[in-house]
């Protein structure tokens, strides 16, 4: 039996963001959450291993690990309907608030509690709504497992993989001994669609289970919130200014007064110094 | 009673509105343009279980609720009606009937290439004298040794041009000599290969064009004697059964049409500038956006309440109609206002409101009209025990 961990995120969905257009900040209680396309990416590249038909020899499991709000569960759910054979929320009001270091803390926590025979954990390369890339390599340490960043396709060989990236304009070959943890790079593989059947399955027989903070063993004194070495300070959306101007007279005025104007801007885009 | 639908039906919107934003919206207006039946996304969505989406998981579906169904079909109609109507017509019509009153026999002869999608079903009541008045159908069923010879002609049959499958409902032309009685009318299951089968014109139609809608011919068609579906008589109440069925998919298909026109006005509206103002600012505009949304809403609810009903094994029959009836009313004001409030852009083909104004029309028509759904709602009243 092989183990896989697929570490999943709920994010926000891209397209029903509700934006407050007074702060520039996510109306986070507003959005629909959607299960974050990198870490998608992780679990189809866990399916693949899976079903290759050079491993059908091989028992793999593969099981869905999240941690976020209750409403997370719905990911774990369709990673369930996608194809995973168990998800696992970690979910408690003491975990919520948790930068990258201890969110990889917890999940390591867990893995290392409750699914020690692990061999492979895989996980997104970095999120849509965070994007700092961190989770999969510090929860490597946590672990104390090797793991290689950004691939774009994963082979196994027994009890060991072969990791291809891209690094500049090479193709790397990576070759690494489990139990070991890759994160999946975003434009890797395109992920499969659900069946109507693989979702009501899902439902049918629940394979999703709820652990809390207790169960997980974390100390009572525990506040992810207040023992994050990291604070968001602010989040807000990037606005462009744009303004278009009319310069009038006549045409040598004009050009000169554009020069003025924009001269330094004018010569940066164009490579030279216009005054030489 | 909660009004907040389960994480279930939640996953089961999104992942269908994933495929339909993904695989369908690209190509949707330009298959309305050629009035082209789109053959390679239907090979995308049969291994997905879209052509079975209540068949039993054995025989290769989805075994999906009735909610579950309104709701899929409720988001393929949002992008495509064409297609949202190739799916529910094939699901409730041409699937259904089979699974609910078919021997075991045919079921596991025609349920699992139909569930796959290899086969697209179809059902045919409408014939040139025939559509709201069923009683007259003058396609003739004829008892032969073998089996039966059909005679007649079928029109306006959704899916038509692409059935492989289709149920065929036909009086016993024993029964229709000299009587002034109704004659006993039956269903069958006519496959394409059937001698004496044949497929007429794809029609020219205002909307839905997408969907391979035809006529069908039956000249000395010859079926055996298994595809009759039901006992010899049954006819009728396999029609009746299959309509109410189907009405619950009409209604999620133009509850679709009327939500992709309500986002696509609101949208519009909160841009579109007029008088250094957008539109939205405007009371009128809001007034208009606020009947939008609450039929859209209303619709809903008496949506999933038929679905419910049908899943709890009682009777539907009136709450499919008044459904049915609601959310085809909703289609048609809510997607003429949002071609109101595109103005002359939403008369353009440029805006897909335009598509959704000309589909929306005939979900009052088809699978029983208005004017039929409140006879059918009245009836249930007057019949109700005071």
């Amino acid at each position: 039996m092989l183990n896989i961990i697929v570490c999943i995120k709920q994010v926000p969905m891209v397209s029903e963001l509700p934006w407050n257009s007074k702060t520039g900040t996510l109306k986070r209680e507003l959005a629909q959450g959607m299960m974050d396309p990198s870490s998608r990416l992780a679990l189809e590249a866990g399916l693949r291993l899976k079903q290759d038909p050079k491993t059908e020899d091989q028992d793999i499991k593969i099981s869905a690990l999240s941690m976020g709000p209750p409403m997370a569960e719905e990911v774990l759910h369709q990673a369930v309907s996608l194809g995973a054979d168990q998800g696992v929320l970690l979910t408690d009001r003491r975990m919520a608030g948790a930068d990258t270091c201890l969110t990889s803390l917890i999940l390591g926590e867990y893995i290392r509690k409750f699914e020690p025979e692990t061999d492979l954990v895989l996980c997104g390369s970095q999120t849509s709504d965070s994007e700092t890339a961190q989770v999969g390599p510090q929860l490597a340490c946590e672990l104390d497992m090797p793991a290689i960043g950004w691939a774009s396709d994963i082979r196994l060989c027994g009890k060991s993989v072969t990791v291809e990236r891209h690094v500049d304009d090479f193709l790397e070959t990576l070759e690494m001994d489990l139990p070991g943890l890759v994160t999946i790079d975003q434009a890797a593989f395109a992920p499969r669609y659900a069946t109507l059947g693989g979702v009501a399955d899902a439902f049918e027989t629940p394979r999703v289970r709820i652990v809390d903070a207790e169960t997980l063993g974390l100390d009572k004194t525990f506040n992810a919130l207040k023992d994050s070495p990291t604070r968001i300070l602010d989040v807000y959306s990037p606005t462009t200014q744009k303004e278009n101007r009319v310069m009038k007279g006549a045409a040598k005025t004009v050009v000169d007064q554009l020069f003025k104007e924009y001269g330094k801007i004018i010569s940066s885009a164009m490579g030279k110094d216009l005054k030489k | 009673m909660d009004f907040n639908p389960c994480m279930k039906h939640q996953l089961v919107r999104k992942t269908v509105r994933e495929f339909a934003e993904t695989e369908i919206r690209p190509h949707v207006a330009q298959l309305d343009r050629e009035g082209r039946f789109p053959t390679e996304i239907v090979e995308k969505m049969g291994p997905l279980n879209y052509f079975g989406l209540q068949v039993p998981k054995h025989l290769g579906g989805a075994g999906l609720d009735t909610i579950s169904y309104a709701i899929a079909i409720e988001e393929l109609s949002r992008v495509s009606a064409s297609l949202g109507l190739c799916v529910t017509v094939h699901n409730s019509v041409g699937v259904y009937p089979i699974l609910a009153f078919g021997t075991d026999e045919q079921i596991n002869r025609f349920v699992p290439e139909l569930a796959s999608g290899r086969h697209i079903g179809a059902f045919c009541l409408t014939e040139a004298n025939a559509g709201s008045d069923a009683g007259g159908v003058e396609t003739t069923a004829r008892k032969t040794e073998d089996g039966y010879t059909i005679n007649g002609t079928k029109i306006f049959v959704t899916n038509g041009g692409v059935c492989d499958v289709v149920l065929v409902f036909a009086v016993d032309e024993a029964s229709d000599q000299g009587r002034k009685s109704k004659p006993a009318a039956n269903v069958f299951v006519v496959e394409k290969t059937c001698p004496g089968f044949s497929v007429g014109e794809i029609e020219d139609l205002c909307g839905m064009r997408a969907n391979p809608v035809s006529s069908l011919f039956f000249e000395d068609c010859e079926i055996p004697e298994t595809n009759l579906l039901g006992k010899p008589g049954q006819g009728l109440k396999i029609g009746l059964t299959a309509l109410d069925t189907g009405r619950i998919g009409i209604a999620a298909q133009a509850l679709g049409i009327a939500q992709a026109a309500f986002e696509d006005a609101l949208s519009y509206a909160k841009e579109r500038q007029q008088f250094n103002s957008p539109l939205s600012k405007f009371q009128t505009i809001q007034n208009y956006l606020a009947d939008m949304s609450t039929s859209i809403d209303a619709s809903r609810l008496l949506l999933y309440r038929a679905a419910a009903a049908k899943d709890s094994g009682g009777a539907f029959s009136a709450e499919a109609s008044m459904a049915k009836l609601h959310c085809s009313a909703t289609a048609r004001t809510v997607t003429d206002l949002a071609v109101q409030i595109h103005g002359g852009y939403g008369y353009s083909k440029e805006y897909d409101v335009e598509r959704y104004f000309r589909d929306a029309k005939v979900t009052q028509i088809y699978e029983g009209t208005s004017e039929i759904q409140k006879m059918v709602i009245a009836r249930h009243l007057l019949t109700q025990p005071s």
